[in-house]
């Protein structure tokens, strides 16, 4: 009963408009961001740069937040990102206070006054700096010449601040500031930013090459990418497909089948979770082709089935729950209210998740971020938090689910009739 | 005139109630999670085009939800009031609505000390939100499906979140914020366009056989 059934699903989500155009939005996705991919190829000795990366070196970590704060400080406004959007904070003078306070323990320097000095000192030595650099004469201006990069003001801290201490400090500017500030556990580090050495490009290559094989790499970039539409899409096919029957008034006729509600309500999820999964094995072909012809060429041993391990293990817990969710409450409700409530998750998701693009950082988020093929040692430091997102969303996906063949079932019973217009009508 | 009024007062009574509801809602949270206040022009603009605008596929989107169960559709088809009047009464109202609303929260960021051109994000504002709503209201008329109408706009938000300035040319949502006003126009005469086309397109719909002759 259950495989006629799963069968008969996955024919009408096939025949269904939203479902094709669900695919389009996914090649779009895939095209635009991943269209034209090019694979690493070994660093070579004296480039120009290799990129930043994030500095473990706690003396730097401290310096640039030291350095950020006091800006802030002296500005009197204070950039937060609280769900990844931007928010100014403008402190009150006790809560000033307390930030000159921090300040002046972290670094040493007392009073506003001092800390303007070292703010100009800093400045007009970067301005001769590049100046010099330039070629040009202090007090020259650059004609015609786009202004190279200033660098923010680095402050060193108190001598015998420990830096511990200097996080308890930090984290006590970050509730003053509300949260999602620059001094925040994630933010403090992620600001902390170094140049890459010739030495670290060839680690990561290597890693990429050797852990990763290749593939490995470039399916997390492709979950990342695909994650922010699986994020959100899958909601639009489960509510269209809880609607229909009750759109077509085909409710009762279903109600009083023989077939039990789990069996109906689990052939529509599986089966929409695989036609949405269809499309996206079908898009990973296209860089595993990609990757394995180069690894064929250069003589990597890469792995085949990376994208497909990608694939079950990071994108499908969250198609899961956008599914889950879309089932769930289009039962409960009648309505189409899962698009807002999962819209709304997928919005405060993808903005809060702005912080964590490098990746290594995945912390709860329902799309975890992993923006670049590199990165496999901060992968591999975060993989137990990521596991365990996975599984819990995995989780509370069946959760859902089953809590759905309970209200389907209360339905057929005719134990549950919960609509909006219902609600509007009881008053009266 | 007395008739119209009938129609938009079962509109406000049954249908409206709920969008606004939400419009509110998803309006009141934002200082929680975005700053609201002390904001420079750029910024105000990112909130109001990032943000409040979203709220025009709420509140523009449903226009024809009342008609989703098609033999209601059938009943008012066969009344003397075309149903355009029907649909252009309702739209007028939610997009009375949605102008109070935005005008409030544009009140509220002034309060806050956000340093921006009012009328002209204003109107900025209000431009999207019917580009965003008339996106919604062709989709959902040539799909006769509410979930496709939502679809489509915010679809159309996430590939302009995405850097989608290069693929959207003079219909970017987003462009208040990087400085530029001429978009705005162009996605008010899109809106014009996908709204009117919407209301007035008449779409056959494949009837039910009853088996008579």
């Amino acid at each position: 009963m259950f495989g006629q059934l799963f069968i008969k699903e996955c024919r009408q989500t096939a025949r269904s408009l939203i479902y094709w155009l669900i695919v389009l939005v996914l090649i779009f996705d895939f095209v635009t961001q991943l269209g034209e991919m090019d694979i690493a190829r070994e660093p070579k000795k004296g480039q120009e740069n290799y990129g930043m990366k994030m500095s473990d070196d706690k003396d730097v970590i401290m310096e640039t937040a030291l350095g950020g704060l006091t800006e802030e400080y002296l500005r009197e406004s204070y950039t937060t990102y609280p769900i990844g959007f931007y928010k100014s904070v403008t402190l009150d003078k006790k809560e000033d206070a307390k930030i000159g306070k921090i300040i002046n323990e972290a670094t040493g320097i007392k009073g506003r006054d001092n800390l303007e000095k070292l703010w100009e000192e800093w400045y007009t030595a970067q301005e001769e700096k590049m100046q010099l650099q330039s070629g040009q004469e202090p007090g020259e201006a650059a004609e015609g010449m786009e202004p190279a990069m200033m660098q923010n003001l680095v402050v060193k801290p108190a001598e015998g601040l420990t830096y511990e201490r200097f996080e308890e400090l930090m984290d006590q500017a970050d509730d003053i500031l509300g949260g999602g500030s620059n001094y925040a556990e994630d933010y403090r580090k992620k600001n902390a930013r170094v140049p890459k050495t010739y030495e670290d490009a060839m680690t990561e290559y290597h890693e990429l090459i050797e852990k990763d094989r290749l593939t490995g790499g470039y399916a997390r970039l492709f979950s990342d990418y695909m994650v922010i539409f699986l994020g959100l899409v899958p909601v639009f096919l489960a509510v269209t497909r809880s609607l229909r029957d009750k759109r077509a008034s085909m409710n009762e006729l279903i109600y009083v089948r023989r077939c039990p509600s789990a069996v109906i309500i689990a052939s529509r999820y599986l089966s929409m979770l695989v036609m949405i999964l269809i499309p996206v094995f079908a898009l990973s072909m296209v860089p595993l082709t990609q990757c394995m012809k180069h690894a064929l060429t250069e003589g990597i041993s890469a792995d085949p089935f990376a994208f497909a391990k990608y694939i079950l293990g990071w994108q499908m817990p969250t198609i899961m729950i956008a599914l889950s969710v879309g089932i769930f409450l289009t039962e409960l409700t009648d309505t189409a209210l899962a698009v807002l409530v999962q819209g709304a998750w997928w919005f405060v998701s993808l903005f809060g998740g702005t912080a964590t693009l490098t990746g290594g950082m995945y912390g709860w988020n329902l799309m975890p971020r992993h923006n670049t093929e590199l990165n496999w040692e901060g992968y591999q430091e975060g993989f137990a938090r990521l596991a365990s997102n996975r599984i819990l969303y995995t989780s509370l996906a069946v959760i859902l689910a089953a809590l759905t063949v309970i209200i389907y079932g209360q339905k057929r019973k005719g134990r549950y009739q919960l609509s909006w217009k219902n609600i509007g009508r009881s008053k009266k | 005139m007395e008739k119209y009024w009938q129609i938009e007062k079962v509109n406000l009574k049954y249908h409206v109630p709920l969008h606004v509801l939400v419009c509110i809602l998803i309006l009141g949270i934002s200082p929680l999670l975005l700053g609201v206040s002390n904001l420079p022009a750029e910024d105000t603009a990112k909130v109001l085009e990032r943000y409040v605008a979203l709220t025009g596929i709420i509140l523009i989107t449903p226009i024809f939800l009342p008609e989703q169960d098609k033999n209601i559709r059938e009943l008012v088809n066969s009344k003397y009031t075309k149903s355009s009047a029907v649909y252009l009464v309702r739209l007028a109202g939610n997009l009375c609505l949605l102008a109070a609303l935005l005008g409030i929260y544009i009140g509220m960021l002034k309060h806050n000390n956000c340093q921006f051109p009012v009328i002209k994000y204003y109107l900025g504002t209000f431009a999207e939100m019917l580009f965003l709503g008339g996106l919604g209201i062709i989709f959902y008329r040539l799909s006769d499906n509410l979930i496709i109408g939502y679809m489509a706009p915010i679809i159309y938000y996430i590939i302009a979140a995405g850097g989608g300035e290069k693929y959207m040319g003079v219909l970017y949502p987003f462009s208040m914020s990087t400085g530029s006003y001429t978009e705005k126009i162009w996605l008010f005469a899109a809106a014009a366009c996908l709204i009117g086309d919407g209301v007035f397109l008449k779409i056959p719909r494949p009837r039910l056989k009853t088996g008579c002759p």
